[in-house]
């Protein structure tokens, strides 16, 4: 097949969304027909062509197809992610199509996910700086209209205010790393650029230059996942209905993780910001899986584990392990948007939750034996794979991340009252959890390793940050453990309510963007939303927004 | 010596102090009406704390303090005004009844200038005053900084690291936390940690020196405190619900309590914080409004004009339900051959299906009686550590009742495998969830979601296993029965002298003791949903916001047992040996009827069963044609299709439309309202006077169902009229807290009642906001005679929480309750 025919088909689908989103200007309303039958249509394209041009591309490799500086890049990244958008497309806007039935103003929404879609299609299929910027940005502010999509309600104002002023830097960040980039190698194209690098590598003479546009993709794509101290307005972000969540957290904040892979041949070249992406998104994976713990409401503590996991990818790519930050990335993409969209089924969970509980027992010998069991299990496993991990740092990494969840598994089971069938039910999944990384891990590296840089060689200063991390990792997960009722230790509780509170980072984020001044929400720079008809929520409780407005006026 | 008699006498002082204050907080806190959690989510009447005041008065108060409506918006009117609903002849008589002199077109005249009347709270807390002064909104902080504590200390399961100690008392618990949470300090208040150590250890002490420092004398403090309250309103009701618990079972109460002083700690906190001249000077006349509130002539107007147009729109209402009855064909009935008796659940759902059954077979004659079937027991699921109670929440428990297998082996082995089952979701779940260890999780098993997220999204698995059959074989869930045989290992089952009590009570009831049919269904109700946090609310009330499943098992199976029988002889009550009392679950939003003990059924009746398996499947289908007319179902669809698919859908936030639309309670035999279509809107109780010896029957009618009923109706009614405060507003934004209750969006009060979802359907409301018409068919002095006795259900009647009207024996509606024991005659 001719591969402009591939390009063609491949952009049948962000074309199908934004011809979704014009015919929502036209349905803006309840039961919008015609925009539900084009969006399950425009999803239903996007699926197809991922399929197709994800085979063309195996057969053929890279392909690259642009007009006018804004090419679109197909290699195996870009189709990996398009297809991972196509399917959390069709999901959530399937989701959405009934969820919000009734709604006085569906079809708008559905218009606005219609083009957030789009823009996040054109982002993962960019192939020059030009179309990147542009995506980056109509991602940017196609959720941001979602967010305000009640803009009557003041956290939504609040919440949105604050992941506006975040991404509006991130967005001056990516821009500069632009100018630079085009500025060094004279050319917007991506691939002319990875090129331009290898040849600098080659003479061994990294320009200062390129070192500042690294640090700017590093800098932008933190701020777009909600790395620590920047994750404020992620954790408030649910005033929008939860097919809106979904898409955020299994789509949009996959943006950052994903600018740098797809940027990962500067940073094998650069020296210095690798150390910044290891430890800011090192802390965020603790920090956020710790905060986790600590959360009450369902859909909270789902936003901080989201955190966590950007910060794990992010940290993982740090360490040029790729690959597996690819992995990490998908899974997660599917596994939260699941975990959103059931997030009302929690109540069932609990309801069926009654059924006695074991309890551990707290031997030093069984912890130690699961312990020994996980390590077993991991080792048994790299060497079946044939890995070489004694000088693989990044896979040292995983792996230790990979045996301390093995061995929570085997240690809940064996150090516990529980019976044998619960020991070796633990044991089989356990090692079923072994297969599927490996197995996984080396199918992606397989599938990306052809558009990566060649691994450059750890440094003494990355060995030291990785194991202090990793210190760290596994004293929070021992002290899980050893010791699983600590938490209700009084002398943690002071600790427990600072995380709980996010450090109080959001606190004073909140107090400097004036979230608690009256009238925040009626100042809205979204001109578009304050000439807009009423909404749903607004039209029942009219007379109850009059007062909710006298109240503070008053 | 002095010094310890000293000491003696201050703490007798600090005692009487303390006794004195516990009652003025206890006084505001009993306005607060409980609210369950989610897995067992109950209707409760919202007013409840405020039913012994007229409807009208309550509405002023909860408008001045909370600025709560119990009417609806002025346009809501104004349309069924243009209509031709609301007719000048039902705002006449309205006008008439609240004893306003104002002709009728000076009235019309008023409505259209109403906008300029403030109907706004009148009542402002520390956090309002300042938050006007300052043109900051402390009150949103409190707000959410309070809900973050409850959520940790109410927390049933969520977070895995509690930050709470909730072996303290609520106000010591909160205390510590406010010593050591920074966010109101890093918003702006300046010394606030210091301020709440500075408060005694004792929430009494502490509630009382606050208002003493905040100059709140105990008159103003009725309004300021229930005000308060009604500011975190959710949390609030939670607690009440605790302290309902706790009283119900003989122990004390004291949480709300707890929580109030809380809420005043917070006002205290705030007021040392920000106070200057300026605002001590306003909140000084914040409490002078405490105290003569009543006094606004506009507000009061306005107010009371609402009300004359909700009172014409009850006379309409209550006119179109008069009507059905009018109209009513009055034709001689052929005796006909009964082959099936069916006990249904007094809730409005069953009239449909009900309607349907004996359309289709005229060999069934239905009954109505609330659907735990007079057996409250305490249900023990198999495998389950703890039992729940399955019956109304006004009442105890009764017996314990655990499940059982129709095989004993099977049941032993599926108890072990549901343990396991539970277990290794404990162990998976450690392992996904912990820290760290949630990213060895989801790269490897990540990518399984994606599988998932399709058969979810077409409703071929469901999100999570139904709790019913959480760790059981298909096979297996299809033979669950109860076990009622005594026993004083498990200290469960019911002793055969109880079983024959309750045989009879139940019996009796439902005016249903002799004349028995063959078959006999007990049918039980309950709902079918998929990831829907409110599903409880769809199942059985007066079972306890359960199926009624296990409540029908229990009924069919003390009522089949022969001893029982045997018993019943010495009462009267003959049972022939032919009948079989079937166990059955009516599922409300399938409409399919599944029978439980068929093998009970005797050889030579099979055939009559298959016979009634087939009535039932029918009825089904013509109930579901029904519904679907009312359903928002996309015009070209197959809606028997889109019916059931509600039933399996992850993202259905309207899967049957549960109670909305109740407005009228029928006590009367069938036969009289087998030919009206009540559009399933109307709760049908069979009652039969003529049986009905020292009308005892009726005196439980009155005092329970009736009760429930106008609790479920004021629950419709109040979510309806006001979803921000007593409703629980959209479901797209619900995010479940504590495992107990949702709030929308990211932060902010638990919320109580219905969502917009659950009364409106995007076009028009399904649920009208009418009072309950509770139609009895009696005689007069009996139901006055009942009235007298007991207070609250009198407070219903005589202060228009509910309309009571009287069924002549004809079964034309003659008598309206006109209160004080008076009743008016119904041209």
């Amino acid at each position: 097949m001719n591969s402009v025919l591939i390009a063609l088909l491949v952009l049948s689908a962000p074309l199908a969304f934004i011809c979704t989103a014009f015919i929502s200007w036209y349905q803006p309303g309840l039961r919008p027909k015609l925009v539900k039958t084009f969006g399950n249509i425009s999803s239903l394209i996007s699926i197809v062509a991922a399929a197709i041009s994800g085979f063309f591309i195996a057969q053929n490799g890279l392909q690259e197809f642009g007009v006018f500086g804004l090419g679109i890049r197909l290699d195996a990244l870009s189709m990996i992610m398009f297809g991972m958008i196509a399917l959390i497309g069709f999901i959530v806007l399937r989701f959405s199509i009934n969820y919000l039935d009734g709604d006085e103003r569906q079809g708008r929404f559905l218009g606005r996910m219609a083009f957030t879609l789009a823009a996040v299609q054109l982002l993962v299929l960019s192939g020059t700086l030009g179309l990147l910027l542009l995506s980056w940005v109509m991602a940017s502010s196609g959720l941001h209209r979602l967010l305000i999509f009640y803009r009557e309600r003041i956290a939504a104002q609040v919440a949105a205010r604050k992941k506006f002023i975040i991404a509006r830097i991130g967005d001056f960040f990516l821009l500069t790393a632009a100018a630079l980039l085009y500025q060094e190698f004279g050319t917007g194209n991506l691939e002319l650029i990875f090129q331009g690098i290898q040849n600098q590598m080659a003479v061994s003479a990294i320009s200062t230059q390129l070192e500042i546009a690294a640090l700017c993709v590093a800098l932008a794509a933190m701020l777009k996942s909600a790395q620590f101290p920047t994750h404020g307005w992620l954790p408030e972000v649910m005033e929008s209905p939860t097919p809106v969540s979904a898409l955020l957290h299994a789509g949009l904040l996959n943006a950052g993780p994903f600018l740098l892979i797809r940027f990962a041949h500067i940073f094998e070249a650069t020296t210095y910001v690798s150390y910044l992406v290891v430890i800011i998104g090192g802390f965020t994976a603790l920090f956020g899986s710790v905060v986790f713990l600590t959360q009450t409401s369902i859909k909270t503590s789902l936003a901080y584990s989201s955190i966590a996991h950007m910060g794990f990818s992010l940290m993982v790519s740090g360490l040029g392990a790729f690959p597996a930050a690819l992995l990490h990335l998908v899974a997660h993409s599917f596994y939260k948007a699941h975990a959103f969209l059931s997030s009302g089924s929690i109540v069932e969970v609990k309801r069926a939750s009654k059924v006695e509980r074991v309890l551990r027992t707290g031997n030093p010998l069984r912890i130690a034996l699961g312990l020994i069991l996980a390590l077993a299990v991991y080792l048994g496993f790299a060497r079946i794979w044939g890995m070489d991990l004694e000088n693989n740092l990044p896979l040292i990494a995983i792996g230790a991340v990979i045996v301390m969840g093995l061995s929570t598994l085997f240690i809940a089971a064996i150090d516990s009252n529980g019976s044998v069938k619960l020991m070796l039910r633990a044991a089989f999944m356990a090692i079923a959890v072994a297969t599927a990384f490996f197995t996984l891990e080396s199918g992606m590296h397989h599938i990306l390793e052809a558009g990566l840089p060649a691994p450059k060689m750890q440094t003494v200063g990355m060995k030291v940050v990785v194991a202090l991390l990793l210190s760290a990792f596994s004293g929070v997960v021992f002290i899980q453990l050893l010791a699983p009722k600590w938490a209700e230790k009084s002398q943690y509780r002071a600790l427990a309510i600072h995380l709980k509170n996010g450090l109080y980072i959001n606190v004073l984020f909140d107090r400097w963007i004036g979230a608690l001044r009256i009238g925040l929400a009626s100042k809205s720079f979204d001109k578009e939303a304050l000439t807009e008809g009423t909404s749903y929520q607004e039209q029942n409780g009219a007379e109850d927004l009059e007062y909710v407005e006298e109240l503070i006026a008053k | 010596m002095t010094q310890s008699i000293e000491k003696v006498h201050k703490m007798a002082k600090n005692a009487k102090g303390n006794q004195a204050i516990a009652e003025i907080l206890r006084k505001a806190c009993k306005k607060i009406a409980p609210v369950w959690p989610l897995e067992n989510f109950v209707a409760v009447n919202p007013y409840l704390g405020l039913a012994d005041r007229k409807f009208d008065q309550a509405a002023k108060e909860l408008a001045a303090a909370g600025g709560v409506q119990m009417t609806m918006p002025l346009s809501f009117y104004i349309t069924k005004i243009e209509e031709g609903i609301l007719t000048s002849d039902h705002l006449a008589t309205a006008l008439k009844k609240k004893g306003s002199k104002m002709p009728l077109g000076d009235f019309m005249e008023t409505l259209n200038k109403m906008e300029v009347f403030p109907t706004a709270l009148l009542i402002n807390t520390v956090a309002d005053t300042l938050s006007e002064a300052t043109g900051k909104d402390w009150g949103r902080l409190m707000l959410n900084r309070v809900s973050a504590w409850a959520a940790a200390y109410f927390d049933g399961g969520q977070a895995a690291w509690n930050t709470s100690e909730t072996s303290k008392g609520p106000f010591a618990d909160w205390k510590e936390e406010a010593s050591i949470d920074r966010t109101p300090e890093l918003s702006g208040l300046k010394g606030f940690r210091a301020c709440i150590k500075s408060l005694p250890e004792n929430h009494l002490e502490a509630a009382d020196f606050v208002l003493k420092e905040l100059g709140v004398s105990d008159v103003a403090s009725e309004m300021y405190l229930h005000g308060l309250l009604l500011r975190v309103g959710g949390w609030a009701a939670f607690a009440a619900r605790i302290d309902w618990d706790n009283e119900l079972y003989g122990k004390k109460d004291g949480v709300l309590i707890e929580f109030l002083s809380i809420l005043l700690a917070w006002e205290y906190a705030l007021h040392q914080t920000l106070s200057t001249e300026k605002t001590s000077f306003k909140w000084k006349s914040s409490i002078a409004q405490m105290m003569d509130w009543k006094s606004k002539e506009s507000w009061n107007l306005s107010i009371q004009h609402k009300l004359i147009l909700q009172e014409a729109f009850d006379n309409a209402m209550q006119e179109q339900v008069i009507a059905k009855f009018k109209t009513l064909k009055k034709k001689a009935r052929k005796p006909k051959k009964i082959s099936t008796q069916a006990i249904f659940c007094i809730d409005v759902r069953s009239e449909v299906y009900r309607r349907n059954l004996e359309m289709v077979d005229n060999g069934v004659e239905t009954f109505g009686f609330a659907g735990f079937f007079a057996f409250p027991i305490n249900f023990t699921p198999l495998g389950h550590s703890e039992g729940e109670a399955n019956c109304p929440v006004l009442l105890k428990t009764g017996p314990n009742i655990h499940e059982s297998l129709l095989n004993k082996d099977d049941e032993v082995k599926a108890i072990q495998a549901r343990k396991l089952n539970r277990q290794i979701r404990q162990v998976w779940k450690s392992f996904r969830s912990g820290a760290i260890t949630c990213f060895s999780f989801v790269s490897p098993i990540g990518l399984s979601y994606l599988p998932k997220l399709f058969s979810d999204s077409f409703g071929l698995t469901r999100p999570v296993a139904h709790p019913n059959d959480a760790g059981l074989s298909q096979k297996l869930a299809k033979d669950k029965r109860v076990s009622i045989t005594s026993s004083a290992d498990t200290a469960s089952g019911i002793p055969l002298a109880q079983q024959i009590t309750m045989a009879k009570n139940a019996l009796n009831a439902m005016s249903l003791t002799d004349d028995f049919a063959d078959l006999i269904l007990v049918v039980g109700h309950g709902s079918s949903t998929v990831n829907n946090p409110h599903a409880t609310g769809y199942d059985c009330g007066a079972c306890g916001g359960h199926t009624g499943e296990a409540n029908a098992k229990v009924a069919a199976a003390v009522l089949n047992n022969k001893d029982v029988r045997a018993g019943l002889q010495a009462e009267n009550i003959f049972i022939p040996i032919e009948t079989t009392f079937l166990a059955c679950l009516h599922d409300t939003t399938t409409d399919e009827v599944t029978i439980y003990n068929e093998e009970d059924v005797p050889e030579s009746r099979k055939a009559a069963l298959e016979h009634l398996k087939d009535s039932l499947v029918l009825a089904g289908k013509g109930a579901r044609t029904e519904r679907a007319l009312r359903m928002p179902i996309e015009a070209g669809t197959d809606s028997e299709k889109s019916l059931i698919f509600r039933s399996k859908d992850w993202s259905e936030t309207r899967p049957e439309w549960g109670l909305a639309g109740c407005d009228a309670f029928v006590v009367a035999p069938r036969e009289i309202t087998q030919d009206i279509d009540f559009g399933g809107k109307s709760f049908l109780h069979s009652y039969e006077h003529s049986k009905d010896q020292n009308y005892a029957v009726l005196e439980l009618i009155m005092t329970a169902p009736m009760v429930v009923t106008s609790w479920i109706s004021l629950q419709y009614f109040a979510s309806t009229v006001d979803n921000r405060v007593f409703g629980s507003g959209n479901k797209t934004l619900h995010n479940v807290t504590s495992g107990i209750g949702v709030f929308e969006g990211g932060s902010g009060d638990l919320r109580v009642g219905l969502p917009l979802q659950a009364i409106h359907d995007g076009e028009i409301y399904q649920h009208n906001p009418v009072r309950l018409n509770v139609i009895l068919r009696a005689p007069l002095e009996a139901m006055n005679t009942i009235l007298d006795k007991h207070e609250g259900v009198r407070n219903l009647c005589d202060n228009g929480w509910l309309n009571l009207l009287h069924m002549d024996d004809e079964g034309n509606i003659a008598h309206r309750y006109a209160g004080n024991l008076l009743w008016e005659a119904i041209k």
